[in-house]
C-alpha cells in the first residue's frame, strides 16, 4: 500500500480524488484541508508521497513542502503538485525546484492512481 | 502749429504783403504823377491792389497745401498697398479690383481674380464666414476677424483682415473694400510656441542630447524635475555626469549604437529609480554625421502595474473556473466509469453530452487565457532542439481517441527519418492537435487524414489534409479570425471554441513561422505550416552568443 498525504482545501475535489484513489485499492490515504493540518500530521502519518494542491488559503502547496522539507524526517519524500492554474512557466518552476510531477486541473480521476505511481518509481530511479 | 494757426499766419501774411504791395504802389505813382491825377489814380490803385493781392497770395498758399496733402496721401497709400492685400468688391460681390500684393499672396494672376465672385478667395471651410461679412456690410457696418484664403495652389494662408462696405453718391450700396495682412507666419509662430510649451509642460520627460559632445541641450520640465537641475543647470553636462540616477548609462550606450549603426528610431525599457520607463530615440540628423538624439521617456509603471493585475486577475478567474470544472468532471468520469455502480444507458449517453461539454468548457478557459497571453504579447516560447518526427507521432498516438469517435484515419508520411527543428514542443503540439481537432470534426466517417512533413531547406512545412466539405469561398477570408465559425450551428456538438485557428496563428507567427491554407469545396482542405529550423529567437541568440565570444 502506498501511504499518500493529500493536501486539498476544496472538499468535492477530496472526495473524487479519495473515491478515484480507493478504488484502484493500493493507496492508503489521509486527506487535509491546508498545509498547516498537514504539517501538523505529516510526521504522524509517515507519507510514502504528497499529493498538495498548489492554490490553498493560508499556505501555499509550495508553502506547506517547504516547511515540511526543514523536517528531515520528511525531506525526501517525493511531491506531487496539483494546479488549476497550468502555466507553462509554473510547471516548469516546480518541476525544477524537486516537484516529482505537476498535475494540472481539471485531472482525469481514472488515470490519477496510475499518475501517482509513476511519479513514485521516476523519483525512486533518479535516486 | 495747429491748421487754424497756420492759416491765421498766412492770412495776415497775405494781407500784410497786399497792403505793403498798395503802400508802394501809392508812393511811386503820387511821385510820378502830378496834379488831379497824382490824387486819384494812386490811391484807386492802391485800393485795388489791397484788395486783390491778399486773396491772390491765399489762393496761391491753398494750392500749395492742397497739392502737399495730395503728394503725402499718395506716398501713404503707396506704402499701404506694399504692406496689405487689398481688393474692392462690387455690388454683385464680385472682385473688381486687386493690388499687386494679393496677387503675390495668393498666386493669381490679375485675369484670374477680376470678375469672380468674392468667395473664390475663401478656402471651403470659410464660407460661413464669408456669409457673416457680407451680413454685416450689408448693414453698413465693417468686418474685422480672421480669414483664411485659399491659394491657387491649394494652400492656405491666413489673414487679418478689415472689410469695410463701399457707398455710391445717392448713399446706396456699391460693394466693398477689403485690406489683409498675411499672418501665417506670426500663425506658425505661435503654433511653434505652443509646441515647445506644450513640450516643456509634457509629462513625460524629454531629453535632447548633442551626438558629438553627447551632452545635454535640452529638457523639459519633468525631466528637469527628474535631474533635480534649472534650465541653466544641465546645458553642457553630459549624460555619464548625471549618471548617479543610473540608468542614463543604458541610454547612451543605445545612443551610441544607433550612431554607429545608422538606425534612426529605437525604444527600450528600463528602470528610473524604481520605475519602469519606456525610452524612445529618435536620431535627428545634423551635418557630417553629427546630429542630437530627440529622447522621450514614459512612465509606464501605471499600465504595468495594470497589467500585473490583470494578469492576476486572469489567472484567479482561470483558478477559481478550473476547481469547480474538477469536481464536476471528476464526477462524471467517475460515474461514467461505473466506480458508483451500472447506470442505464440514457443516463450514460446524457453524462457524455455534459462531460463532453465539461471537456468543452476546459478548451474554452484555456482558450481565453492563451488570447490573453497574444494579446498581451506574454506568450511564452519556449524553444528546445526537438525530433519534428517523433512530436508528431506523439501528437497523433494522443488523439488516437479521437480519431476514433469521428471514425477517421490518419496517415503520416515524410517523417521516417528524424527532422530535426528547434521550436516550443508544447505550442507545436498545440498547434497540430488543434489542425487535427478541426480535421477530424470537419471530415466524413470512414475517410483519410494525411499529415504531410516536407524538409524546405531552411524551412520545415507541416500539412494537415483532410477529405471533407471544403471551406465554402466566402467564409475563407475570415477563417483566422476570432469566433469565426460563429454561424456554425453545431460547434457545440463538434467541440469548437471559435478560437482555436487564431491562437494557432499567433504560435506560428511567434515562432518565425507562417500558416495558411487551401480549400475546395466538395473535395477538402489543407492547412499548413511553416517553421524555421533555426527560429529567430534561437538565431539571435547563436548570434549573441558568438558575438560575446569572438
Amino acid at each position: 500500500m502506498i501511504k499518500l498525504l493529500h493536501v486539498e482545501d476544496d472538499a468535492d475535489i477530496r472526495e473524487i480524488a479519495m473515491m478515484a484513489l480507493e478504488l484502484s485499492g493500493e493507496f492508503e490515504i489521509l486527506q487535509c484541508s491546508s498545509g498547516s493540518e498537514a504539517i501538523a500530521k505529516a510526521r504522524a502519518f509517515a507519507p510514502d508521497v504528497f499529493l498538495l494542491d498548489m492554490m490553498m488559503p493560508g499556505m501555499t502547496g509550495r508553502e506547506t513542502l517547504d516547511q515540511m522539507r526543514q523536517d528531515p524526517m520528511l525531506a525526501s519524500i517525493p511531491a506531487i503538485f496539483m494546479t488549476a492554474r497550468a502555466q507553462h512557466s509554473e510547471i516548469e518552476e516546480l518541476l525544477m525546484n524537486g516537484a516529482a510531477k505537476v498535475i494540472s486541473k481539471p485531472f482525469d480521476p481514472m488515470a490519477l492512481p496510475d499518475q501517482i505511481k509513476q511519479a513514485i518509481q521516476k523519483t525512486d530511479t533518479t535516486k | 502749429m495747429t491748421k487754424f494757426t497756420k492759416l491765421k499766419s498766412s492770412t495776415a501774411i497775405a494781407v500784410l504783403g497786399g497792403c505793403g504791395l498798395a503802400g508802394a504802389y501809392y508812393a511811386a505813382s503820387h511821385l510820378l504823377l502830378s496834379g488831379q491825377a497824382a490824387a486819384v489814380f494812386p490811391a484807386l490803385g492802391a485800393i485795388a491792389i489791397a484788395g486783390t493781392v491778399p486773396s491772390f497770395l491765399m489762393s496761391m498758399s491753398a494750392a500749395r497745401q492742397c497739392r502737399d496733402t495730395r503728394f503725402t496721401m499718395g506716398q501713404r497709400l503707396d506704402a499701404f498697398g506694399k504692406h496689405a492685400c487689398i481688393n474692392v468688391v462690387d455690388d454683385k460681390d464680385k472682385l473688381v479690383e486687386v493690388n499687386e500684393k494679393l496677387l503675390k499672396l495668393t498666386g493669381y494672376d490679375r485675369d484670374e481674380l477680376i470678375g469672380q465672385p468674392v468667395t473664390y478667395l475663401y478656402n471651403d471651410i470659410e464660407k460661413e464666414v464669408a456669409a457673416e461679412i457680407r451680413h454685416s456690410l450689408r448693414r453698413g457696418q465693417s468686418w474685422e476677424g480672421e480669414t483664411r484664403l485659399r491659394r491657387k495652389d491649394g494652400r492656405v494662408v491666413f489673414t487679418q483682415s478689415t472689410i469695410m462696405p463701399l457707398f455710391d453718391s445717392a448713399g446706396k450700396w456699391a460693394g466693398s473694400i477689403s485690406v489683409r495682412t498675411d499672418i501665417s507666419r506670426t500663425n506658425e509662430l505661435i503654433a511653434e510656441r505652443h509646441t515647445a510649451q506644450t513640450l516643456y509642460e509634457l509629462r513625460d520627460d524629454i531629453w535632447i542630447i548633442d551626438s558629438d559632445t553627447e551632452t545635454f541641450s535640452y529638457l523639459n520640465r519633468s525631466a528637469e524635475k527628474r535631474f533635480s537641475t534649472s534650465s541653466s543647470g544641465y546645458r553642457g553636462r553630459s549624460l555619464l555626469e548625471v549618471d548617479h540616477i543610473g540608468y542614463t548609462t543604458e541610454v547612451l550606450k543605445t545612443c551610441r549604437e544607433m550612431r554607429a549603426n545608422g538606425k534612426a528610431v529605437t525604444r527600450l525599457e528600463t528602470v528610473l529609480l524604481d520605475t519602469p520607463v519606456d525610452v524612445s530615440i529618435k536620431f535627428l540628423h545634423g551635418t557630417e554625421g553629427s546630429g542630437r538624439f530627440l529622447i522621450l521617456i514614459t512612465d509606464i509603471s501605471e499600465p504595468v502595474e495594470q497589467e500585473k493585475h490583470k494578469a492576476d486577475f486572469i489567472s484567479t478567474v482561470s483558478h477559481e473556473l478550473r476547481s469547480p470544472l474538477t469536481s464536476i468532471k471528476g464526477a462524471m468520469g467517475l460515474l461514467l466509469s461505473k466506480s458508483a455502480g451500472e447506470l442505464p444507458d440514457k443516463a450514460i449517453s446524457l453524462l457524455e453530452i455534459a462531460h463532453r461539454n465539461a471537456d468543452r468548457l476546459v478548451l474554452i478557459i484555456n482558450d481565453i487565457l492563451d488570447l490573453d497571453k497574444i494579446t498581451n504579447g506574454g506568450m511564452e516560447i519556449e524553444l528546445k532542439d526537438v525530433d519534428l518526427a517523433a512530436l508528431i507521432k506523439e501528437t497523433d498516438q494522443a488523439n488516437a481517441m479521437l480519431q476514433q469517435r469521428f471514425g477517421v484515419k490518419v496517415q503520416l508520411t515524410g517523417i521516417d527519418l528524424p527532422v530535426p527543428l528547434s521550436t516550443d514542443p508544447n505550442r507545436f503540439i498545440q498547434v497540430l492537435t488543434n489542425l487535427l481537432s478541426n480535421a477530424y470534426k470537419f471530415s466524413k466517417p470512414g475517410s483519410t487524414i494525411t499529415i504531410e512533413v516536407k524538409d524546405e531547406d531552411t524551412n520545415v512545412g507541416v500539412f494537415v489534409t483532410d477529405e471533407g466539405h471544403g471551406i465554402p469561398q466566402d467564409e475563407q477570408h475570415k477563417i483566422f479570425s476570432r469566433f469565426s465559425d460563429m454561424a456554425n450551428s453545431d460547434r457545440a456538438l463538434k467541440g469548437g471554441t471559435g478560437l482555436g485557428l487564431n491562437i494557432c496563428q499567433a504560435i506560428i507567427e511567434n515562432m518565425g513561422g507562417t500558416i495558411g491554407f487551401e480549400s475546395t469545396e466538395g473535395r477538402g482542405t489543407t492547412f499548413y505550416f511553416h517553421l524555421p529550423k533555426v527560429s529567430p529567437q534561437r538565431k539571435n541568440t547563436v548570434e549573441d552568443l558568438a558575438a560575446s565570444t569572438a
